[in-house]
């Protein structure tokens, strides 16, 4: 039976290092699941389909979960998907319950991955045809909806977060305007006709300014970096995952429908879940080292990686730069991704899922050993920890495009944020401005082109209407329930 | 003394000409313009790959993104001549400069050898109503300013060929709006969704789903017919003189000797022969073309001044 030649060594081996390699890539800030699979694929032109396919699979599915580990101990996101883990997950890190967070994590992540592999093996055709409906309407209001988490991230503080995300969106317009392609704050920078590139600024945001935060406070450099001595608590994991089942159901549904959208990936599909569970479960808790707030976003966003592979397999149409490498694979491995690939490579496709499922009970030994690993590294002295992540903060900024301008950028970022952490002005809001400035500025352009200036669209097309109703009811519903409930008192 | 010197001076001349034929004695830096996975990408770690069997020194890609392509042509163009730095032009080294977007002109470099071309396509969705290409051109000409067409960014090539193709056809550019989207994929994605009407884009970015009867192809704006699709007219074929579409070869930066220029034109030439290279291309769906140092670059002077007078017609000249 083909199904399980995946378990032969030539399909087996080259998985597990893939896992190994994905988990070293994600728990670097920096070094991103993408590049770890435009690493791996050149390997893989000299293998079966199905092994090359593999270890994509294994490395993207795995770096996306280790990149929770750093966020979670040191409060800096080892890959986009990971930003909103450094809200609760190391809030709750901070209150020695980091182990707690990221076996929460590894579980959830797994729980959520396969949620999201079992929804692309049983309904991907209807799925994706759904999310063929999305278009520059559909995703200006999904950014209006991530945009609005700014609110909850600056909470208590609106001013200084109201702040934060506009200067966020401000520098998401620096770069070529896709729409006249007219460079705009450029100053003739060829660096910046692309826009300030994300990674540089989120290493620099999160990972220096956090090296320069805990180097100006000469007592705590002798001490190690997280004092916590890592112990897996099944049971309590166990515990928190059975009363909060809902929550990791919901992170995977919406972790795999943003997933299937050609626009979007596992870093929105992580916010539009955090945003999803605050307003569903109502929890005050949620950004001060909440379960929920660990649950919610890691669940969702390896879910998206199944989500993502929807469109690729049904239309041979990337969900995200992975599967945007990973189609240009496809071709060199002799396969068509398209419609027909279910019934031409039938036996390749099945071999896949049997893959993908795999890869969710691998996870979970191989996530352990990754987190076992970086606890170690953390308990080292301050001093040596803050060295080790300068050094990645710096080569994290390169790699990402060969590129010293982006080690400045790194730089200039860490500044911005050490500064923004002394004033107290919260530092996500900036990112979501930034990750999500240009998905609404560009969807609402040339949204506007297609109608020549006619906003109505945005208001009158179903799916657009559903969500613009769905934005405004979660805004002012909350209030208005409280003016009334406190009227009858 | 003077048989000493006599001695030392052919030593010397004798290790110049070892120096130049020896090349190359360490290892050969391609620099990509465009990032790792997509097309252009993948060609030039095929070659990299022969190159390396062929020379006996690694060859190693990397990437240098950002900018339409102009960070990496300018990091291409401005490395020191001596043919341990090798780019992988494209197309892109004959518009950017029109739009502002960099200083850098072809004038930049040496060209080595080109090695693919692919050309545009009129693409639309397997069920539009237009069953030619003269269907969709009258139906534009009677409904100005009613259809959508997507490809790639306001500007970028694939809009540019659009506005080729509708002037020579002699209809005016803004009688269709452009859409503009981040590239070919999110274009096609569009079309599929039946958001736009007509995606001009690489017959070869379009390969699975013209295949795969999503999408059909109603012409391609090149001279002759594409390999892979003989049933598709090409638009000299329907009476429109217009050919446009994307090309890559390999350049070195100018200045560089020109003994290091032969061996590395005669090595990728008899790769872009081999049988190899054209199984690779025809796995990706790319179009050989393979044009010499010399002619390389007399096809990239011509080609500066075609796209100056395109961009012009769209309003996106700069300079």
């Amino acid at each position: 039976m083909q199904l399980f030649d995946v378990l032969k060594p030539d399909v087996l081996f080259p998985l597990l290092l893939s896992m190994l390699f994905g988990v070293f890539v994600g728990a670097i800030p920096g070094l991103t699941a993408t590049m770890a699979v435009a690493l791996i694929i050149p390997l893989t032109y000299y293998m079966k389909p199905v092994a090359g396919l593999a270890m994509v699979l294994g490395a993207s599915f795995t770096a996306i979960f280790a990149g929770d580990i750093p966020a979670t101990f040191l409060r800096i996101p080892g890959t986009p998907a990971s930003g909103a883990a450094i809200l609760d997950g190391f809030e709750l890190s901070k209150k020695g319950k980091g182990s707690l967070a990221l076996m929460l994590d590894l579980f959830c992540s797994a729980l959520g991955g396969l949620i999201g592999v079992v929804i692309l093996i049983t309904v991907s055709p209807p799925l994706a045809k759904f999310a063929l409906q999305f278009t520059h309407f559909e995703y200006f209001w999904l950014g209006i909806f991530g945009l609005s988490m700014a609110a909850v991230l600056s909470r208590g503080n609106t001013i200084k977060g109201l702040l934060s995300a506009t200067l966020g969106l401000l520098i998401s317009t620096i770069g070529i305007d896709v729409t006249t392609g007219y460079p705009r704050f450029t100053f003739n920078v060829t660096e910046l006709m692309d826009g300030v590139s994300f990674i540089p600024a989120m290493i620099g945001l999160f990972g220096l300014s956090e090296v320069l935060k805990r180097t100006s406070e000469k007592s705590r450099l002798q001490l190690s970096a997280v004092s916590e001595v890592v112990r897996p608590n099944l049971k309590e994991t166990f515990a928190h995952i059975w009363n909060h089942k809902f929550t990791l159901l919901r992170g995977a549904l919406v972790g795999t429908f943003i997933g299937a959208l050609p626009g979007a990936g596992a870093d929105v599909a992580a916010w539009v879940s955090y945003g999803v569970e605050k307003n569903v479960s109502k929890d005050e808790e949620l950004g001060k080292g909440s379960v929920r707030g660990v649950i919610a976003p890691t669940s969702a966003n390896n879910a998206a990686i199944g989500g993502t592979w929807i469109p690729a397999l049904v239309f041979g149409l990337p969900g995200d730069s992975i599967t945007a490498i990973v189609l240009g694979a496809m071709l060199m491995y002799g396969l068509r991704p398209g419609p027909m690939i279910f019934t031409q490579s039938r036996d390749l496709v099945t071999q896949l899922f049997a893959v993908a499922v795999l890869i969710q009970i691998l996870l979970i030994p191989v996530g352990w050993l990754g987190i076992k690993a970086f606890s170690l590294f953390v308990r080292l002295k301050t001093s040596l920890v803050m060295t080790a992540v300068t050094i990645f903060c710096i080569i994290g900024s390169y790699a990402l495009r060969n590129s010293v301008f982006d080690v400045y950028v790194m730089f200039v970022f860490g500044l911005i944020g050490y500064v923004f952490e002394k004033l107290r002005i919260p530092l996500a809001p900036m990112i979501l401005g930034l990750i999500l400035g240009r998905t609404v500025e560009d969807n609402l352009r040339v949204g506007l082109i297609k109608t020549k200036g006619n906003f109505l669209p945005f208001l009158t097309r179903p799916i657009s209407l559903a969500l613009f109703v769905m934005i405004v009811l979660v805004l002012i519903v909350p209030p208005l329930t409280k003016t009334f409930s406190k009227k009858k008192v | 003394m003077v048989r000493k010197a006599l001695v030392l001076v052919l030593l010397a001349a004798v290790m110049l000409l070892a120096f130049a034929a020896n090349y190359p004695r360490k290892p050969v830096t391609i620099i990509c313009p465009w990032g790792a996975g997509g097309g252009t990408d993948r060609l030039a770690r095929f070659l990299a790959d022969e190159l390396s069997k062929k020379l006996g020194q690694p060859f190693t890609v990397v990437n240098r993104t950002g900018g339409g392509g102009a960070v990496g042509h300018a990091a291409g163009a401005y490395a020191a001549p001596d043919g341990y730095t090798l780019t992988l032009v494209t197309l892109e080294i004959a518009t950017m400069h029109w739009m502002g977007l960099t200083d850098l002109t072809f004038e930049a470099f040496d060209y080595i050898a080109q090695v693919n071309e692919d050309p545009a396509g009129v693409i639309v969705k397997a069920d539009a109503p237009w069953k030619t290409l003269e269907d969709l051109l009258n139906d534009i000409k009677a409904n100005p300013g009613k259809y959508l067409f997507s490809g790639t960014a306001a500007g970028g090539i694939w809009d540019l060929a659009r506005i080729g193709m509708l002037d020579a056809a002699g209809i005016s550019p803004d009688a269709v709006t452009w859409v503009p989207t981040t590239g070919a994929a999110p274009a096609l994605v569009e079309l599929l969704g039946g958001h736009v009407h007509v995606v001009t884009c690489s017959i070869a970015e379009a390969v699975s789903q013209i295949q795969s009867g999503q999408a059909r192809a109603l012409a391609v704006m090149a001279d002759e017919r594409h390999p892979m699709f003989p049933d598709v007219p090409t638009l000299k074929e329907l009476g429109i003189n217009w050919s446009a579409g994307t090309w890559r070869g390999v350049a070195v930066p100018k200045g560089t000797p020109s003994e290091i220029k032969k061996i590395l034109e005669d090595a990728i030439i008899e790769i872009a022969s081999s049988e190899s290279f054209k199984s690779f291309m025809q796995a990706n769906g790319f179009g050989i073309k393979i044009r010499r140092g010399q002619e390389f670059y007399e096809f990239v002077k011509q080609q500066d001044q075609a796209w100056k007078k395109v961009l012009e017609l769209g309003g996106y000249l700069q300079k």
